[in-house]
């Protein structure tokens, strides 16, 4: 037996649930245990080694990959910070003209590096995620034109988490280049900030200077850290183990034998699919805040209440917020702030006004986000569809937007008024669902017939007592649903308009606290979908 | 500063340009009026707006705007 094998390496995939036994109840704890025992000046180590030790649990020896990539962003930066000090040194003396030229020439040579970055993280992501989606059409197209040839379809093992951590990983250089932050001599602080066991499955994505300070600094376990931390994973847990694991049978069903279900039960399997995405994603998010409060470091939040956005655009702001901010920063403004896009703005602006003139250079950069969007989620038409569809549907909303207002100004009709906002959301959320459909449908086809019979064959006339028992839930299991996604609406409007849940309770005599948290526990053991009958559900975003 | 204000009264009339702090916190200045603004203060300070330079810190408040173009014409 091997060593590799000895330790477990890649064998710990159940790990890459945070509710997961293995997980909560035996790394977490002596993780947690471990890192309060050790001195503070090896508290740092301690996390760096529990995070490569995760990693190599759920990776074995694809753990290769985060290493490089710690290892060469750690050069790019170093060599980046080299460049720019012989740039201070050079152009200290000059006079204005002399420095801009002499600058120019310095950004050149640091643009070379950076792209150099780029096209490493890049094309490591294109082979191992995107090489066998090519072939595949490569193939198509050789078929379609009788050409006797094709291409091998190349099978790589992804691993988890790359497409957060190479993100992470760009965002350092970026920053770097820009000079947003200093490049890091610490090899140890930049693996830890890109390897933090929490969330390198499912991100959220962070930035160098919101968490690999905090990370390093390593604070005490503090009691205050400890409780909320542990709460935050406790409402996580209960979305994802109550509500995400219990629908996946049926969504498995539908969208796999979407040809025996009719478009009443179509719809339905778009809707709760919805649902259980959210509770899935939005319940890791909670264990993964939860986790890095309880080692006192704060983590940006990836979801603020999306279902209550009034246009599409707002849903991007409120789901998954690190990624779409990533391509914000990354992509979107730099594409909308180079000079071809800047000149096309400015006398676009002066012929079609205000609103529709910058319009044209940001559906440029739109279309590119999207895309990227799209394409970062997954190698198939489905999701290139998907990111179309956003595309398509935000660009609308900013073409509409001065008729409505001007609609809307002749009726009388006050935007603000409770009524419209509530029609609003409603509208986004039903968007969102289309789109929720073609992005988990095996396939763009599949998704096209599926929406085509939703539309075209609607009725609930296969949603009867044996379709429940095929997909092996019943009444119950959708009361427990509903009882669950009312406590988390409730939770939700509650921070929409007030503020935290947390704070409102934290403020509770001590009996009523513990009381609503350890109901709360006994909620999700007993309601809880695992144990007989239920095979535990990976992360839905840990495929990404 | 004048010439400042008047560009922002020009793209997007009706606001309290000289006194709020939070344009885009507010959500006063989307993303389409922030490439507007960005073209028409290249031109009319003779400057260059890297992307970088685009958060919510350097375009929240006139005055922030003005700091932001003097550090870009300085450098």
């Amino acid at each position: 037996m091997s060593l590799a094998s000895l330790l477990g390496a890649g064998k710990g995939a159940a790990m890459t649930s945070f509710f997961a036994p293995e997980f909560f109840i035996l790394f977490l704890p002596l993780a947690v245990l471990g890192y309060a025992l050790i001195p503070k000046g090896g508290k740092k180590y301690w996390l760096l080694a529990a995070s490569y030790l995760f990693y190599w649990f759920v990776s074995g020896a694809l753990i290769a990959y985060l290493l490089a990539s710690t290892l060469t962003v750690h050069y790019f930066g170093i060599w980046l910070d080299r460049v720019q000090t012989e740039q201070k040194a050079a152009t200290a003396e000059l006079d204005k003209e002399a420095r801009k030229t002499l600058k120019k020439k310095y950004r050149k040579k640091q643009l070379a590096i950076v792209w150099l970055a780029v096209i490493l993280h890049v094309g490591v992501l294109l082979v191992v995620k995107y090489s066998g989606f090519f072939a595949v059409n490569v193939n198509r197209v050789f078929s379609a034109f009788h050409a006797p040839i094709s291409v091998r379809v190349p099978k790589h093992l992804m691993p988890i988490g790359i497409s957060f951590f190479s993100l992470q990983a760009l965002s350092y250089v970026l920053d770097v280049y820009h000079g947003v932050v200093k490049a890091d001599g610490n090899l140890g602080r930049l693996a830890l900030f890109l390897a933090f066991f929490p969330s390198i499955v499912e991100g959220p994505i962070c930035r160098y200077g919101q968490t690999a300070e905090r990370l390093w600094d390593c604070k005490q376990i503090e009691y205050r850290n400890l409780t909320r931390g542990a709460q935050r994973f406790l409402f996580g847990m209960m979305k994802k183990l109550v509500v995400a694991d219990r629908l996946n049978s049926f969504v498995v069903l539908v969208f796999n034998d979407y040809g025996n279900c009719d478009g009443g039960v179509i719809a339905l399997g778009a809707v709760l699919y919805t649902v259980q995405l959210y509770m899935d994603f939005s319940g890791s998010m909670d264990a993964v805040i939860g986790i890095a409060e309880i080692f006192g470091v704060p983590m940006p939040e990836n979801f603020e209440r999306p279902f209550f956005s009034r246009t599409i655009s707002e849903f991007w702001k409120r789901w998954h917020i690190t990624l779409g901010a990533w391509f914000r920063d990354y992509l979107f403004y730099p594409v909308t702030a180079s000079d071809k896009m800047k000149k096309l703005t400015s006398s676009a602006r002066k012929k079609i006004g205000n609103h529709y003139g910058p319009l044209l250079a940001g559906s440029v950069a739109l279309f590119c986000v999207w895309l990227s969007n799209g394409l970062w989620h997954g190698s198939d038409w489905n999701f290139i569809f998907f990111g179309m569809y956003h595309f398509v549907l935000i660009l609308l909303g900013n073409l509409i937007a001065p008729p409505v207002r001007w609609i809307n100004r002749k009726l009388h009709v006050n935007p603000e008024c409770f009524p419209y906002r509530l029609l609003q959301m409603i509208r986004t959320t039903v968007l969102v669902v289309i789109g929720e459909l073609f992005f988990r449908a095996n396939g763009l086809l599949s998704g096209l017939e599926m929406f085509g019979k939703m539309v075209t064959e609607f009725s609930v006339s296969s949603f009867n007592r044996a379709f429940f028992e095929k997909c092996g839930l019943d009444l119950h299991d959708l009361a427990i649903v509903f009882v669950t996604v009312a406590i988390v609406f409730a939770v939700s409007v509650w921070q929409e308009t007030r503020g935290s849940v947390r704070d409102l309770i934290g403020r509770r005599h001590v009996a009523i606290r513990w009381t609503i948290w350890y109901a709360l526990i006994l909620f999700v053991l007993v309601f809880g979908a695992y144990g007989f009958g239920y095979a535990p559900v990976d992360p839905l975003y840990a495929q990404f | 500063m004048e010439q400042l204000l008047e560009i922002l009264e020009d793209l997007n009339p009706g606001v309290d340009y000289e006194n709020c702090e939070d344009l885009i916190d507010g959500h006063y200045l989307d993303s389409l009026l922030i490439i507007s603004l960005i073209a028409e203060l290249e031109d009319a300070f003779d400057v260059t707006i890297p992307a970088v330079e685009i958060i919510p810190d350097n375009f929240n408040s006139a005055k922030r705007m003005m700091a932001m173009i003097e550090r870009l014409r300085e450098d």
